[in-house]
């Protein structure tokens, strides 16, 4: 049988047939939504559903991009480890073009994304890490493609986008001041809905667990004001922390190896950007549940929020942080309103600040001109 | 005591488990009434060490435990209070990947699947087709030559043996 056959009979089998040819029991469904619901933090009693859903979803064609990035979040979301339950997303996703993970290379690879795209068009999810330039595409390439095009032709026809990462959904490091490649997010080149995980790299159940919540309930998680599922970044590190009765009780380490430190205290003081910092370090913490920064004694360093580089120094206290710091506090403070998934007037609106800013050609059409 | 020196507060009981031992004892009063199931998921609670342990304790275990083997291991089992039942998972480095109690008959982990029993149905009869087809193999071959495999030729070289000595 042909390979192109096969991969089309593959693509109409559900999940639940195509793990039950491999012996991949219900019950091992059952797991995977339990620990699913609990990381989305939804009620235990949602784990049947999601495993129903899951059961009978066709498996997932993703094409991954990479552009201006440093593999972290690949490396996050592949974490060695023995294979476990954490792992059966593997199973419930094609992963048909990653350019750091696939076999092939140069032409071939690029003929698999065109393929997977031709093959699943209008239903294939689009996973981005990285940034995009904009003030030369030729900063970076692949197979002379510029990150840019590539982006724009491969999401033209996706069913949804999900950027990975602090440089994907906020620009990052790459768009850090001075930003010398005109580096933008993605959501800013796309009319289309775009699910924001960020964080330098995410943590690896916030990309599993939204990637799960889409193949099971076949619809886009809640989000919050910069586009990032609640379930995840609903609440700031410092509100999980289980430092903070020490916050509330005025008990502050003034510096690393102080008496302070040495006993746990709150590290605000020594630069802990907790307090405007939205994500789930402090609750599914990092390398299998072992720890995350605060609790290895070093401050939060807001990396899940935009412009993280440019608070004005990891060590300095907010209270003296410049920057945008205290603009990211009072952003915080309306997290609390849901506003999923924006609409394509106020995508479209940001999408133009976005090519002004950059002072860049909005469309292919318009670089012609 | 944890990494660098940082105290995590995992020794302090803060009274969780006896809020949370209340919450079960009105789940099972609603499953005992109506039959109304219901699970607290522990994870998401903001509980120490010291409040999992003593939970725990409180809940006991009854007459029941199951083992699975799924992907890593998993573990059910019922606590004294029937009704009231404790499952974990474990996931990679056989750390808790997901931890509830579930107030119900069975849990629904043990239950097996309408799909997997269709699917076991199958390949047993599947494997009784290829046990005739063994059984006739064996007729055939010499004295002292047996089958190996899985479990269809086992049960296969036992039930043929008698005939072929006989033959």
């Amino acid at each position: 049988m042909a390979d192109s056959t096969r991969r089309k009979n593959r693509a109409k089998q559900t999940l639940g047939e195509m793990l039950t040819e491999r012996g991949v029991s219900r019950r091992s469904f059952l797991k995977f939504a339990s620990y699913t619901a609990s990381i989305l933090a939804l009620p235990p009693t949602a784990a049947t559903a999601i495993a129903e859903g899951l059961a009978k979803a066709r498996r997932q064609s993703v094409i991954w991009l990479s552009f201006q990035e440093c593999t972290g979040c690949t490396e996050s979301i592949t974490r060695a480890s023995s294979p476990s339950i954490e792992d059966l997303i593997f199973d419930f996703i094609s992963l048909d073009y990653h350019h750091t993970l696939q076999n092939a290379s140069g032409h071939a690879a690029e003929a698999a994304r065109e393929q997977a795209m031709e093959e699943n068009k209008g239903e294939y999810l689009v996973v981005v890490d990285g940034s995009i330039p904009l003030k030369n595409e030729a900063y970076s390439t692949i197979a002379g493609i510029s990150n840019r095009q590539m982006f724009e032709e491969t999401a033209e026809h996706a069913k949804a986008i999900i950027a990975v990462g602090s440089c994907a959904a906020f620009g990052g490091i790459p768009g850090a001041n001075p930003n010398p490649t005109g580096a933008v997010a993605v959501s800013g080149l796309t009319d289309k809905p775009v699910i924001n995980i960020s964080g330098c790299p995410p943590i690896p159940e916030a990309m599993t667990g939204t990637i799960a919540y889409l193949l099971s309930f076949a619809d886009i998680p809640e989000l919050d004001h910069l586009g990032r599922p609640r379930a995840f970044f609903g609440e700031a590190i410092h509100d999980r922390c289980y430092r903070r009765p020490f916050y509330e009780k005025g008990m502050f380490a003034k510096s690393f190896d102080d008496e302070g430190a040495r006993q746990g205290w709150c590290l605000y003081e020594v630069g802990c950007k907790g307090p405007v910092t939205y994500n789930a370090c402090a609750t599914l913490k990092w390398n299998g549940g072992v720890s995350f920064p605060i609790q290895s004694g070093h401050g939060c360093l807001g990396c899940s929020e935009p412009g993280f580089w440019d608070l004005g120094g990891f060590y300095k206290p907010l209270s003296t942080a410049k920057g945008d710091a205290l603009k990211y506090a009072a952003g915080a403070a309306v997290a609390g309103a849901a506003v999923g998934v924006a609409s394509a007037v106020a995508v479209r609106s940001k999408r133009n600040k976005v090519m002004s800013a950059a002072k860049a050609p909005a469309t292919p059409a318009e670089e012609a001109k | 005591m944890l990494t660098g020196g940082a105290p995590c507060q995992t020794e302090h009981i803060t009274g969780m488990a006896r809020s949370l031992l209340a919450e079960v004892a009105r789940m099972l009063e609603a499953l005992a009434a109506d039959g109304t199931t219901s699970s607290v998921d522990l994870r998401s609670l903001p509980m120490t060490e010291a409040d999992r342990q003593q939970l725990e304790e409180a809940l006991g275990r009854g007459e029941v435990v199951a083992e699975l083997d799924l992907a890593g291991r998993s573990t059910v089992w019922e606590t004294r209070y029937p009704g009231a039942w404790w499952i974990r998972h474990r996931g990679a480095g056989d750390k808790v990947s997901s931890e509830e109690i579930a107030v119900c008959r069975v849990p629904d982990i043990l239950l097996s699947h309408p799909d997997d029993v269709a699917v076991a149905a199958r390949r047993l009869k599947e494997e009784l087709g290829g046990l005739g087809e063994e059984a006739v193999a064996t007729d055939v071959a010499p004295a002292g030559q047996s089958s190996a495999g899985g479990i269809g030729p086992a049960i296969n070289t036992n039930q043929t043996k008698p005939e072929a000595d006989h033959g």
